[in-house]
């Protein structure tokens, strides 16, 4: 599948389970957007393409309050994280993070809006293409973390009706931007 | 049997059927739940993907102690601790003497049916630890002081309302009754805890050999806080989750999320392997392996097919039994179908003696099953253990064991009930009122009298008008057909006669054995195979026809299944299987002989009842259909046309009359909502049931067979 078909399949998807899909022509434009949904801190983890590309201060730029400093203290207190993607599954709408550094997990578990940034050339076909990387994955590294996410946190548990945002995020905000990194284990 | 067992069995399905709350939310859960599993499957192959799990799953349980040995090393090398535990307490003592030695006063818990399996909870609170469920569910029942009434939504049997005065408590304050302000309130309450505790407690759904690292899917986010936050995470796994690779871990949770909820997948997949970052130390991370008897389950050839359970809840979510009595009386800690056979496993047989006679044997369960597993055939191979161990009861051990296995008493008693019931037949056809003690079993149903003559002797006296037949058939009639509804016989003569075909009707036929079967008297219904295999072949039939798709499955099913370690049998009953078909697959697939019925009929609006047996059992659905429709009616389909009809044999007569007079009532429903002045089915079982309940309710709908139908078109065009 072309990367078009495969952006159009993970959009649908994702957006039938509740997540908002944008995309942007650089990542300037989608730090606007997260400024525009936001009016707490948000939380920044260090991760290789969010610091190659100035991530931290393109946010900054835009008048966002940016905490780079996680910990259990300040993680809780923030109204949003943003990370990237190490890659996303287009069947079901869902995002690969490899979640083994804590602040990553601080940043997308404990605060109502989570930012992922997504660079489209990521997009696998489903979860069947997704075992290679995720193989490769556990190769590199000895001991593993990684987060499959699929819409905001949710519940049926009362009258099984559905109700966002139990525990974790209320929101969920992917940012489609092109040339921030191909590398599906890379972040 | 127990008696104080059964008689709070028996209370419970009372309070059960009392709630008629529950039995609505769970109708509409199950409506809601086949409506998105449909759309989560479009565009997959369900039966290849379940199929592929159960081969995936069979060659773990064939290569487990090495697949298991392969898990641990490769968790270890990632900096886990491991404990095998051989039974619940073991695994309790580890995790509380390990809460002991952190002087943990907290732990957080996400969602671990296999805590709940070995009372986690009980334990950590005597070793001085609080444990605070985090799921939402789960805290709603811990707060209730209850267990999960389903494996997947605990507190499917709660309503906000109660939800709303147990949060109240908890808060201080009057908590309204809105869901989207209760789970707020769940947010907040339990938020700090995950930053208090000093152990996190989760399950696994899936253990990966391959890494050593397991898998956790949930949609609330509790799971990921609780493996995050806390200095220590245990995970209490049973055995069974293992699978080799990462594509067979793939493949479950392709299945998973659609098979129980309907979801393409859930809010999270949660891998984690070994001892990740916690601030600035290494986690210590503990994974308890549970056996807990599912090493035994291993060992049981009849009922090892279990340990394909992933764990969907599928199972209840379809089943009428469940829909009318919820978990807490249709389960132990698991529940559903699985529930039956992880509870003797787990908990048990004493504690399974009970539900594993609630299953109806609908088979709903089976065609649902992610797994590929046949549960009906387990739960029965389980009604035998404990009919062995147990007794079946006095009165059913003197009809199976004397009365049945004697084809000429068995029958004389017939006779004779035909004319002893004369008092209260009142000459009619149907009973419909019987005195005395036996009053409930008319109380919602009328019940079809024993015919003056059976089948058996009358058959002769009709005359075979077919000059050139193409095949000569023997018919089994089975003991409804023969001695309750022989006219039924006589019109599939008429019908067979238009075809072409002769039929006969061996007179040493006797009952198929499904009723001593049912209720676990396996030594019976091998003897009445016996009987009826060489009863059958005797006339070298060119195919031996049914009309009771019970009767089919036994002898296409069970008669090979009972004998097939006997070699003077093995290949008879192997022959008898393989002629032996329904009387409208018959018609259809192989004499192709739909359009001898074209517009013969005079047009009536009908609506079809599947038989749980024809349809999950010998796959027949579309046949009865098209036979109707080329008749010339106007068929129309009901809502759920392939539900039980709560008939179940000796399930609606003694066993759980209560139970089958509610699901009966959702047919009697499902009938008068579809408009059809007729309703058709294959079945004499379920014939006597809708009969019986349209005619108590005073219904003008008649209830055919579809032979019947065929027959009565006939007759119409002479």
């Amino acid at each position: 599948m072309v990367t078009e078909q495969l952006i159009e399949k993970f959009s649908t998807a994702a957006r039938n389970v509740g997540t908002e899909v944008c995309q942007f022509e650089t990542l300037a434009a989608a730090a606007e957007y997260v400024a525009a949904h936001l009016s707490g801190v948000l939380l920044v983890p260090s991760f290789a393409s969010g610091v190659r590309h100035q991530l931290s201060e393109t946010l900054t730029k835009v008048g966002i309050s940016v905490e780079e400093t996680l910990s259990r203290e300040t993680a809780p207190q923030a109204q949003a994280g943003i990370t990237g993607v190490n890659f996303a599954m287009a069947d079901t709408g869902t995002l690969a993070l490899e979640s083994t550094a804590e602040d990553i997990r601080l940043a997308t578990t404990l605060p109502e809006i989570q930012f992922a940034l997504l660079d489209p050339q990521k997009i696998l076909v489903d979860g069947l293409a997704a075992v290679e990387p995720m193989r490769q994955l556990h190769q590199r590294d000895p001991r593993n973390y990684i987060a499959y996410v699929t819409g905001p946190s949710r519940t049926a548990d009362i009258e099984r009706v559905l109700t966002i945002g139990v525990h974790g995020p209320k929101q969920l905000h992917v940012l489609l931007v092109p040339k921030l990194s191909s590398d599906l284990l890379e972040m | 049997m127990n008696k104080q067992r059964n008689k709070d069995y028996r209370q419970r399905i009372d309070k059960a059927l009392a709630t008629p709350k529950l039995q609505d939310a769970l109708h509409k859960f199950g409506d809601a739940y086949m409506a998105s599993r449909d759309n989560a499957f479009a565009g997959h192959d369900f039966e290849a993907m379940r199929q592929e799990i159960a081969a995936m799953k069979d060659g773990v349980r064939e290569k487990h102690t090495e697949l298991l040995q392969q898990f641990i090393q490769n968790a270890k090398s990632a900096g886990t601790t491991i404990y095998l535990a051989k039974t619940a307490e073991d695994a309790n003592n580890y995790i509380a003497e390990l809460a002991k030695k952190k002087g943990a006063k907290l732990a957080v818990k996400s969602k671990s049916m296999a805590s709940e399996e070995t009372h986690l909870n009980v334990a950590l609170e005597k070793a001085g630890t609080r444990a605070l469920e985090t799921d939402l569910g789960e805290w709603i029942i811990q707060l209730a002081g209850q267990r999960p009434s389903h494996m997947v939504l605990p507190a499917i049997h709660m309503f906000k309302e109660d939800v709303a005065e147990l949060f109240s408590k908890q808060t201080g304050r009057q908590e309204p009754a809105e869901i989207e302000h209760l789970v707020q309130v769940a947010r907040e309450q339990l938020r700090q805890g995950y930053l208090d505790a000093e152990i996190g407690i989760t399950g696994a759904n899936i253990a990966v050999a391959e890494t050593g690292g397991i898998a956790l899917v949930t949609n609330e986010g509790n799971a990921r806080l609780v493996s995050t936050l806390p200095k220590v995470h245990v995970v209490l796994v049973g055995i069974e989750k293992l699978v080799p690779t990462l594509e067979d871990a793939a493949k479950i949770i392709r299945m998973l999320p659609k098979n129980a909820t309907g979801q393409l997948l859930t809010s999270y997949v949660t891998w984690i392997r070994g001892a990740v970052p916690c601030a600035d130390e290494e986690k210590e991370l503990h994974i308890v392996l549970l056996d807990n008897g599912r090493s035994a389950l291993a060992e049981s050839p009849q009922c090892q097919d279990a340990l394909r359970c992933i764990r969907c809840g599928a199972c209840a979510n379809v089943c009428p039994v469940y829909q009318t009595v919820g978990g807490h009386v249709f389960g132990h800690i698991y529940i559903g179908a699985i529930g039956i056979i992880l509870t003797a496993f787990f908990h048990g047989l004493d504690n399974a003696a009970e539900i594993v006679r609630a299953c109806i044997g609908c088979r709903s369960c089976v065609s649902i099953c992610p797994s590929n597993i046949d549960l009906e055939k387990i739960i029965l191979s389980l009604r035998e253990t404990i009919g062995e161990e147990e007794g079946i009861g006095a009165g059913k051990t003197l009809v199976f064991r004397k009365v049945m296995r004697n084809r000429k008493l068995f029958h004389s008693l017939l006779r004779a009930a035909s004319l002893l019931q004369k008092p209260v037949t009142r000459g009619e056809r149907t009973i419909r009122h019987l005195p005395l003690f036996f009053s409930p079993l008319t109380e919602w149903r009328t019940l079809p009298a024993v015919a003056d003559k059976p089948l058996r002797d009358v058959f002769s006296q009709q005359p075979q008008q077919v000059a050139k037949p193409r095949y000569r058939v023997a018919l089994f009639g089975g003991c409804a057909n023969d001695f309750l509804y022989p006219e039924l016989g006589l019109d599939l003569i008429t019908v067979m006669n238009a075809l072409d075909v002769e039929v006969y009707y061996p007179q040493k036929q006797n009952c198929c054995g499904v009723p001593a079967l049912y209720s676990g008297d396996k030594e019976t219904a091998v003897e009445l195979a016996k009987q009826n295999v060489d009863a059958m072949l005797e006339g070298n039939p060119d195919f031996v026809l049914t009309t009771c798709p019970t009767c089919t499955m036994a002898l296409q099913r069970d008669f090979v299944e009972h004998l097939k370690d006997n070699p003077a049998w093995a290949a008879k009953a192997e022959q008898l299987a393989e002629i032996t078909i329904d009387a409208a697959g018959f018609i259809v697939n192989q004499l192709d002989g739909a359009e001898v019925f074209a517009e013969l009929a005079s047009s009536e609006k009908v609506t079809y009842h599947d038989s749980c047996h024809l349809k999950r059992g010998a796959g027949v659905w579309k046949e009865p259909r098209q036979l109707i429709e080329t008749a010339g009616h106007d068929l129309v389909e009901m809502a759920h046309a392939d539900r039980c009809c709560g008939f179940g044999g000796s399930y609606s007569l003694t066993s759980h009359p209560d139970i089958a007079k509610n699901i009966l009532k959702d047919k009697l429903n499902d009938i008068a909502a579809s408009g059809a002045s007729c309703v058709a089915m294959d079945c004499p079982g379920c014939m006597m049931q809708i009969r019986g309940g349209l005619e108590k309710e005073g219904s003008q709908v008649r209830t055919q067979h579809t032979i019947e139908l065929l027959a009565e078109a006939l007759r119409n065009k002479k």
